[in-house]
């Protein structure tokens, strides 16, 4: 007779099943390299299954996953290369924040430059240029929805810092995209 | 409010962090000072935007593996 399936693997399949798309995109914002972000999330449920009795159910499961994915996604990062250090946003401590009025609005509607090709990967070039640990917060709580509070909890940080790096993530892509757009406005 | 204040103070009005008389404040701003209102919008462009995108999805073969994997250690 086949052996039931324990209740860990059982919460752990069902989390594949329902958050392995998000959790897969959360390591693809971050890593920018899809066969690097399926591997940390392969790398995420293989950490998962060691600790799975060290979880105490603090946090939802999904939270604790995604917590584990984005490290293994930043482990990857960091064996891959150096180049993109995670205390970059350090270095942008003292930085002050872009001027509101620095460029015009864009000039044509959401609905209008949405699923024009060349909008869509001038938007997906934009979001790979903050660094990685904005890139991550952009992606939970700009994309994903998720309350800053478990962005927080997933990322580690303080919800103010995260506050901070959304929002410069948000100027740095509106800074992206808007020359994009005021350009194909304008022609 | 001057536009540096709200640029400060941006943050946690857009995640709706702020007391209702900041935010009060931050709503006369916007009305009253284009750029800012202009950037106001752009955001929230943006944030449309970016969650109308399609999004990806873990590749079959990546989910094998995985399966495979609770299969094998997860008993």
């Amino acid at each position: 007779m086949t052996e039931a399936p324990s209740p860990a693997r059982q919460a752990l399949e069902a989390a594949l099943r329902e958050e392995g798309d998000r959790l897969y995109g959360l390591a693809l914002r971050v890593t920018r390299n899809p066969d690097m972000a399926a591997d940390a999330v392969h790398d995420g449920f293989a950490a998962a299954i060691e600790k799975i009795d060290d979880f105490r159910g603090d946090s939802a499961l999904s939270t604790w996953l995604y917590r584990i994915v984005f490290r293994k996604a930043i482990d990857l990062l960091r064996k891959r290369s150096r180049e993109e250090p995670l205390s970059d946003e350090d270095a942008e401590a003292g930085r002050p924040d872009e001027a509101p009025g620095r460029g015009s609005a864009w000039s044509r509607p959401p609905d209008e430059i949405l699923f024009d090709r060349e909008s869509t990967e001038a938007l997906e070039q934009a979001l790979s240029t903050p660094p990685a640990v904005q890139r991550a917060a952009f992606e939970l709580r700009e994309v994903e929805q998720r309350p800053t509070d478990e962005v927080a909890e997933i990322l580690n940080l303080p919800p103010a810092t995260v506050r901070v790096y959304l929002h410069r993530a948000r100027l740095k892509l509106r800074a992206a995209l808007g020359p994009h757009f005021r350009e194909a406005a304008s022609s | 409010m001057k536009c540096n204040e709200l640029l400060q103070r941006f943050a946690e009005y857009a995640d709706g962090a702020l007391p209702d008389d900041l935010c009060t404040e931050i709503a006369r701003h916007l009305e009253r000072c284009p750029p800012c209102a202009d950037l106001e919008r752009d955001l929230k462009d943006l944030q449309r935007m970016c969650r109308e995108q399609p999004r990806p999805c873990l590749p079959d073969e990546a989910r094998r593996r995985i399966e495979q994997l609770l299969k094998d250690r997860c008993r």
